[in-house]
């Protein structure tokens, strides 16, 4: 009896602690004053609306929405082909490759947006947009690579092995009869690839510039210019973004089985 | 090109790695003919059958389909079929799309391929199933659109994977007689692999008795099963009192003992059946151990200076009790004459 | 049908050799730069570096904050997660995912909260000043305190899922038979529960380790530069001052912080598949 109360003790205080402060952002961002504060005086929508007509914010959401999509289709491009290495071959240097593939997970972000804006972007003059496009991928590509060799190891070789022998060839195998066996999976990774890019903050810091800002960077400087609540509204938006769509994927994909 | 040797396997070594599976296997099969690849795991019948498909490429030799050199053609280019032991079917399609899938691949006209996925479909009884998905077919049925969905393609040769060892006893039954059927009736070349001796004995028309990667005997199913050439094939299909000869007489605890008979002189060893056994009298004397009752039959386990020797009485004979004294014989006109031991 | 070995090699290179190229190359150079002086290989510049009290400071406090958010949130994460364990298994996964849910949620947005809340006109003061507890507004944000606080709320999820997946795995009879031994439940946790879940509090201890020391935001945003952490001590020294000697060193620093940490994670995780 008494654990049972621990038990529902302990967790109102957990999840006050871990969810309160996203109530607050939203009570925030509903306010109707000037400044940020909490409790709100009066609820409005005029912060919120404020965010879409903030001409930085659009552009750099704009930004991030290209990177999330696009460094992880390439991420996926990489990726797809080392996890079918991985899982149907005994692959050569296979724990190297492994290792290597794996790395920018363990590497801090900080230090990959500083390394490449050192000796990718200043000394070959390429540009901070394509250096972060880089980037991204590269921070993506592990956790491409780890969701789909998920997907690989839970389905049987022998139905590749099958349709080999019914004439198709192996490129064809692949797309015939693999990819659509393991789409949830990719589109698991898919997901899980666009939240880590649409929320990475460490890799984007030195790669960012006047024009070139990913959304939550553009955040902060906003934040250090103005103490406004469209800050909090923008968070807010974001919140609900994010957990939308793997709300989304968990119901009709199971995401979790994946991650 | 010759009907008699429409599929050779010449010399041909097959290995993993280091380890050698198969070490230059000679075989010939008829166009037509049903044939088995026999025995135990590890005795290289799998590892043969991947090389023939095309999934396993071979260390040395030769494998000629209808006058080709296919050894090292892609497996997708041999018009071969396998049905496989899980049965392999696409989880995404459903039955009517995996009979269909090779025929698309010919790129024949839809008027065709349905013709055909019917007839493939009805010939294996599976006529009301087109829309299923393999998931919610059963273990038996799975099986049986495995086979279409070979049988559709014309194939040259199909081959098949343990093909009744998931099913229970009646649908095993069942599907012998289904694969006889369709043997018949489409003449297609049949190869297949099995650890179960019943099976092979049943279903073909010669068995090839396999063991650690060489043949060790090729035959009827009558020839294998009374007249074993080894020491292995005899064990196998369930010779029980099997001796080997020291210049042509049993070796016993008291000396060689010579048996009357035509036991002939390079024969290596000798086998006999439990039921082969004649007790109660005899030139060889020993102790009944054990007494088993088996529904028709009686199972007797005798301790004697040959060995142990297992004997096989009808239910309704006299019962020897255990622990006491019995002569029995071993007649040489009911032995199998093993060349090898 | 897969013994080709070229085959695997020619699709995994391109992943690995961008990898490799675009990622390791670049942050090995700016690693090695830390090693250099006047052109000669020395460890003189990482006598430099912990001179100055200032980063020597830095570098205690991030490993002491690193350390203290690590054990508190094993505390706390068992407390929930045996919680969330007990519990009938829709309430279960309900709960799990309410756990899960602010992971989904970017950290500027998570850090920010803490400021509405922190602040000097936040909802703390408001509340300790209008019921007279305090006479004025208490300087919560930019101490320690506060970074400790957002830390520990930005990672506590993740140590909470390992825990629960270690105690999933653990026995079901393993606790009722030593209660019925006679054990308290403080026996039963350091005697039974403690060591059967040692693994799962090694893979969230790490991860929580990792992130603290490796944060950026948060440190940011509730620090500033009057508390400054190891990462946010290196982006002041690289736009401030263009010091990339110093950068490079805390790079190293973090580097060899997080690989340890991540050394010890793969030793352990295959130590317990071995039984």
């Amino acid at each position: 009896m008494s654990s049972r109360i621990f038990s529902y003790a302990t967790l109102s205080v957990v999840l006050l602690f871990l969810l309160g402060p996203f109530v607050i952002i939203v009570a925030a961002a509903l306010s109707a004053g000037e400044t940020l504060a909490f409790p709100p005086q009066g609820l409005s929508l005029k912060w919120v609306i404020k965010v879409f007509e903030v001409e930085s914010f659009r552009a750099s959401f704009a930004l991030s929405m290209f990177l999330a999509i696009f460094g992880t289709l390439a991420a996926l491009v990489l990726g797809v082909p080392v996890a079918y290495a991985a899982s149907r071959y005994k692959l050569p240097f296979g724990e190297t490759i492994r290792t290597i593939v794996s790395a920018p997970i363990i590497v801090p972000g900080i230090i990959v947006g500083l390394a490449l804006l050192r000796y990718l972007v200043l000394p070959l003059d390429v540009s901070v947009g394509l250096a972060l496009f880089i980037a991204h991928t590269a921070l993506i590509l592990p956790y491409a690579v780890r969701v789909v060799s998920a997907s690989l190891d839970n389905l049987r070789s022998d139905i590749e092995e099958a349709a080999v022998l019914l004439g198709s060839s192996r490129i064809a195998t692949f797309f015939r009869i693999v990819l659509p066996n393991i789409q949830n999976g990719i589109l698991a990774a898919f997901i899980l690839g666009f939240v880590t890019s649409f929320n990475q903050v460490p890799v984007s810091l030195f790669l960012s510039g006047p024009g070139v800002r990913t959304l939550p960077i553009d955040m902060i400087w906003y934040m250090e210019i103005t103490y406004d609540p469209s800050v909090a509204a923008l968070a807010a938006l974001l919140a609900f973004l994010s957990i939308s769509i793997v709300f989304l994927a968990e119901r009709f994909l199971g995401f979790s089985r994946y991650v | 090109m010759s009907d008699a040797n429409y599929l050779e396997l010449s010399d041909l070594t097959l290995a993993y790695g280091k380890t050698v599976a198969v070490d230059r296997l000679n075989l010939t099969i008829r166009r037509g003919e049903l044939i088995a690849l026999l025995g135990p795991s590890g005795c290289g019948k799998t590892t043969t059958m991947r090389a023939i498909t095309g999934l396993l490429r071979p260390a040395g030799g030769r494998i000629t389909l209808d006058g080709r050199d296919i050894t090292y053609l892609p497996a997708n280019k041999r018009q071969l079929g396998l049905v496989f032991q899980s049965y392999a079917l696409f989880p995404h399609l459903n039955v009517w799309e995996n009979v269909a899938f090779g025929l698309k691949l010919k790129k024949l006209s839809s008027s065709e391929i349905e013709k055909k996925v019917k007839a493939g479909l009805s010939m294996v009884g599976l006529d009301q199933f087109h829309t299923r998905k393999p998931a919610e077919l059963s273990g038996g049925q799975q099986q049986r659109v495995a086979l279409a969905r070979s049988l559709v393609m014309e194939p040259k040769v199909l081959l098949l994977d343990e093909p009744l060892s998931n099913l229970d006893a009646r649908l095993r039954l069942e599907m012998r007689t289904e694969l006889q059927r369709v043997q018949r009736e489409s003449g297609v070349t049949m190869v297949f692999v099995t650890h179960d001796q019943d099976e092979a004995l049943a279903l073909a028309d010669r068995i090839v008795v396999m063991k650690d990667g060489v043949i060790e005997q090729l035959g009827t199913p009558e020839e294998v099963y009374n007249t074993p050439s080894s020491r292995f094939v005899a064990d196998f299909v369930g010779f029980e009192n099997i001796f080997a000869l020291e210049q042509g007489k049993l070796k016993t605890d008291d000396g060689l003992k010579p048996l009357s008979g035509t036991a002939s002189p390079e024969a290596a060893g000798l086998a006999w059946r439990p039921n082969a056994v004649s007790l109660g009298a005899g030139q060889f004397k020993g102790e009944v151990r054990g007494v088993a009752f088996a529904g028709g039959t009686r199972e007797y386990l005798i301790q004697s200076p040959l060995g142990a020797i297992k004997a096989e009485m009808d239910a309704s004979a006299p019962i020897f009790q255990a622990g006491s004294e019995i002569a029995f014989d071993l007649p040489p006109e009911r032995a199998a004459i093993l060349q090898r031991m | 049908m897969f013994q080709n070995r070229m085959e695997a090699l020619a699709l995994a290179l391109p992943a690995a050799l961008f990898a490799a190229f675009v990622f390791l190359v670049p942050v090995f150079i700016l690693l090695s730069e830390g090693f250099r002086a006047e052109g000669a290989w020395t460890l003189a510049p990482y006598v430099d570096f912990f001179d100055s009290e200032l980063n020597r400071t830095v570098f205690w406090r991030t490993l002491k904050l690193g350390a203290i958010v690590t054990a508190v949130s094993a505390v706390i994460g068992y407390a929930t997660a045996w919680s969330i364990v007990t519990l009938p298994p829709t309430a279960r996964g309900r709960m799990i995912g309410l756990v899960v849910m602010p992971l989904m949620i970017s950290p500027v947005a998570r850090t920010y909260a803490w400021i509405v809340i922190l602040g000097r006109t936040g909802f703390v003061n408001q509340t300790l000043v209008g019921l007279g507890i305090a006479d004025s507004p208490i300087r919560f944000l930019f101490t320690e305190t506060a970074v400790f606080i957002g830390l520990l709320q930005l990672f506590l999820p993740l140590m909470i899922l390992s825990l629960i997946s270690a105690l999933e795995n653990m026995p079901k009879d393993a606790v009722p038979a030593a209660r019925v031994l006679g054990a308290n439940w403080l026996q039963v946790f350091f005697k039974v529960i403690l060591p059967l879940t040692k693994e799962g509090l090694v893979i969230g201890g790490t991860l929580v380790f990792t992130g603290s020391l490796t944060a950026y935001i948060t440190p940011a945003i509730l620090g500033g530069s009057k508390v400054l952490m190891l990462e946010t001590l290196l982006y002041q020294r690289v736009t401030v001052a263009n010091d990339f000697a110093s950068a490079s060193i805390i790079a190293m620093i973090l580097m060899v912080m997080s690989f340890s940490a991540n050394l010890l994670l793969k030793r352990l995780a295959t130590a317990r598949n071995k039984r």
